[in-house]
């Protein structure tokens, strides 16, 4: 069984409607590979995200947006990314957190 | 059911500037103006856009120098779905990221979003747009909306599932 399966799963940016759709598309790309069925996928504004974001096993933002995730709390991984829709980035990212196996 | 591409040509959604001394601002209210022509969005819409820029940086320039100015759901001034295409001959500096990292666009697709499953697959098609690279290379050279409709053509983005 794959680490990330049932696992909840979170994309902010600015306003919840773009970028973060995107990642969320491009994060569905990355489960669909690895064929990882995750408890729940789903993209939210930062502001909302902020506080949800401890609820969340794995929480991927652009960049910029890290700081609103510092007390997240220990069970929350934030992976923080360039280009919010770049599989790879996000691939590389759960594998650096250890939740991808190769 | 048309693209995004063609439902752009087909609406008139599209523009192409001369990007010559340009500002990003001035480029994010140029880029909204087809929308603004048919009653899409306001004309003060993108000062929306202009603002969350200028609070968070340019995130919403992607690789390949594409611009994806846009807000949030139903936001003020929002009355249609759709998506304002703009060329420009230069690219148009917006800076640089958090990283130190140069931020330019030349492809601009600003977005306007009320409904939300037209937005969704707005979005869906738009993710695989910006991952053809050939096809985003053909839209930066296009100075028509024929140049657009045959990019779309000789490049088609693949069908997803």
């Amino acid at each position: 069984m794959a680490k990330l399966d049932g696992k909840k799963l979170l994309a902010c940016c600015a306003n919840g409607a773009g970028s973060s759709l995107m990642m969320e598309n491009a994060i569905k790309k990355v489960m669909t590979k690895y064929s990882i069925k995750p408890g729940e996928l789903r993209h939210c504004a930062v502001s909302e995200g902020k506080s949800a974001a401890r609820n969340y096993d794995v929480v991927f933002c652009a960049k910029t947006f890290i700081k609103n995730f510092e007390d997240v709390g220990p069970n929350t991984t934030v992976i923080p990314l360039k280009n919010v829709m770049s599989d790879k980035e996000i691939e590389a990212g759960l594998k650096e957190a250890g939740l991808l196996d190769e | 059911m048309s693209t995004v591409l063609q439902e752009i040509v087909e609406k008139k959604h599209y523009s192409f500037i001369d990007g010559k001394d340009v500002t990003w601002q001035e480029a994010v209210r140029l880029s909204a103006l087809p929308l603004v022509a048919d009653g899409s969005v306001s004309e003060d819409y993108y000062k929306q856009i202009v603002s969350c820029i200028e609070k968070y940086g340019p995130y919403m320039v992607f690789e390949h120098n594409i611009a994806m100015p846009h807000t949030t759901e139903n936001p003020i001034g929002a009355f249609k779905t759709g998506i304002g295409f703009m060329v420009s001959n230069e690219l148009i500096d917006f800076g640089e990221d958090e990283d130190g990292e140069k931020k330019e666009a030349n492809i601009f697709f600003t977005l306007s979003s009320v409904n939300s499953d037209e937005h969704m697959n707005n979005i869906q098609q738009l993710s695989q747009i910006f991952c053809n690279d050939e096809l985003i290379d053909a839209l930066a050279a296009a100075r028509t909306p024929e140049d657009i409709l045959a990019a779309e053509e000789k490049y088609p983005c693949e069908e997803e599932d």
